[in-house]
């Protein structure tokens, strides 16, 4: 992004309370407490494709063995992960990888705009947590058939893959290979709405990203004693 | 005598979509840009042709993701049921949808109707005009069918405006339908309330949506209910 021009799609901002029971706010302070007692290797933050995530067996199976926290919320944006995260998401807590999955529901911002905020997203965790390694997920297509959400986010993609690498510490990693048919068609099979998965469509990507995960978690060092030889 | 009159025509305006939008068949329009409510839609009309389902599941959100989970394999499969939830469907969403072809293929026994949570905007009475407008189209289209009508769920981490609404809906279609031999309400909420008026994440994940252990123990009782009624209506 050029100039002074702020990105709206970076500017951290609070979910408000319009239908009167106050869960995002509610899902917040629980995470916020759950950084107090855990001590979580990685972290995973971002929107209802977080969230969902971890109502499957797929959770157990390959991310809680890896310690991980979901502090996945549905609807959420760029603008409400990054309140999130400047207001008691990271306090206390140094995961060795983050992995940020969001910018799907940022309907009101372009294509750019999201891919900015992904990465105002990206600089903050680098920030906070030197140490930590950020994975950034694609975005999926969407939608029953083509349509210009799949566009925009394709769009975005495609700013990450050039923007992430020249953040040290943070990498892009596209999971959505095989979801859109030869026939440009989705799958209920693989997202149920064509927009959330269902435990097949979790399954295509856990794979990938556990596999990445368990690298990254490999590479990093410990606490090394110096090895006698 | 004189409460009773009023009542019922109270009903008769509530369930009727001229002075309730709770009431009136209205598609969802596609402000986001992928037209997913309308494929959806679809995707059940043309899905329902060549199924003949004993049991169909109607709603929102709630309906919807209960599909995804093992529960649904374990307990509804057998029952040769059909879903046609719909995140964020309000009443007024799922009578346009049944009234637009997802009834038309298929003779349900029974018909679960769960839907009436995501209603902002409108009152209990609205809430319940519209749950008995579905009700009344489910009659005209399949009059053999038996509608159960689900209690919608307490939601949010504590005491809060929309729980006192939520179950003031209940309380009215409880009374709404009880005068109706093919309609009926079931409270699935096992008591996810705690005596601190709170809610636990390990129920509804975000205050509102069931994990599958909230689903385990809304689905058995309703297991168990679904197949007295089919059982019934097989004698009948």
């Amino acid at each position: 992004m050029s100039g002074d021009e702020i990105n709206p799609a970076a500017v951290a901002q609070a979910v408000e309370d319009v239908q009167g029971d106050d869960r995002w706010m509610s899902q917040h302070t629980r995470f916020v407490q759950e950084c107090k007692d855990a001590e979580p290797e990685v972290l995973f933050i971002g929107d209802s494709m977080v969230q969902l995530m971890q109502q499957y067996e797929i959770w157990r199976e390959l991310f809680s063995p890896l310690h991980a926290l979901n502090f996945g919320i549905g609807g959420d944006t760029t603008c409400n992960v990054l309140w999130r995260l400047q207001n008691g998401e990271l306090d206390n807590i140094r995961p060795k990888v983050t992995v940020v999955w969001v910018g799907t529901n940022n309907h009101e911002h372009s294509a750019e705009q999201v891919a900015g905020g992904i990465l105002a997203i990206a600089q903050l965790l680098t920030s906070r947590l030197p140490k930590t390694k950020v994975v950034v997920l694609g975005l999926l297509a969407r939608g029953d058939g083509p349509n210009p959400l799949r566009e925009k986010n394709a769009a975005v993609n495609g700013f990450l893959r050039s923007w992430l690498p020249r953040l040290g510490q943070a990498q892009f990693l596209d999971v959505g290979v095989g979801f859109v048919h030869s026939d440009g068609t989705i799958s209920t099979r693989d997202m149920f709405d064509f927009l959330h998965l269902t435990a097949a469509g979790y399954r295509a990507i856990a794979k990938p990203l556990s596999d990445l995960l368990l690298q990254i978690l490999d590479e990093t060092p410990e606490e090394k004693r110096a090895s006698l030889v | 005598m004189h409460h009773i009159a009023n009542a019922s025509l109270t009903d008769k305006v509530m369930s009727s979509g001229d002075s309730n939008p709770a009431a009136t068949p209205t598609p969802c329009v596609d402000i986001q840009g992928d037209g997913r409510w309308m494929s959806l839609h679809n995707h059940f009309v043309s899905n329902s042709k060549d199924k003949e389902p004993d049991v169909l599941f109607v709603g929102d959100s709630l309906v919807q993701l209960l599909h995804q989970f093992e529960v649904w394999r374990e307990l509804f499969s057998p029952l040769h049921a059909l879903n046609f939830g719909v995140g964020g469907d309000e009443t007024q969403h799922v009578l346009w949808r049944l009234s637009n072809g997802e009834l038309a293929h298929i003779s349900p026994k029974v018909v679960v109707l769960w839907v009436g949570t995501h209603n902002h905007g409108h009152t209990a009475e609205q809430i319940c005009g519209g749950i008995m407008a579905i009700v009344q189209l489910i009659k005209d289209k399949l009059p053999k069918a038996y509608t159960l009508v689900l209690g919608v769920l307490p939601r949010g981490k504590m005491p809060n405006p929309l729980r006192e609404r939520n179950a003031q809906v209940n309380k009215l279609v409880k009374e709404a339908v009880s005068s109706l031999p093919h309609a009926s309400l079931l409270n699935v909420d096992p008591g996810f309330v705690h005596s601190d008026g709170s809610i636990s994440h390990q129920d509804l994940y975000d205050f509102l949506h069931l994990t599958p252990q909230g689903y385990q123990a809304v689905c058995q009782p309703l297991h168990a209910h679904l197949k007295g009624l089919l059982e019934k209506q097989a004698e009948n």
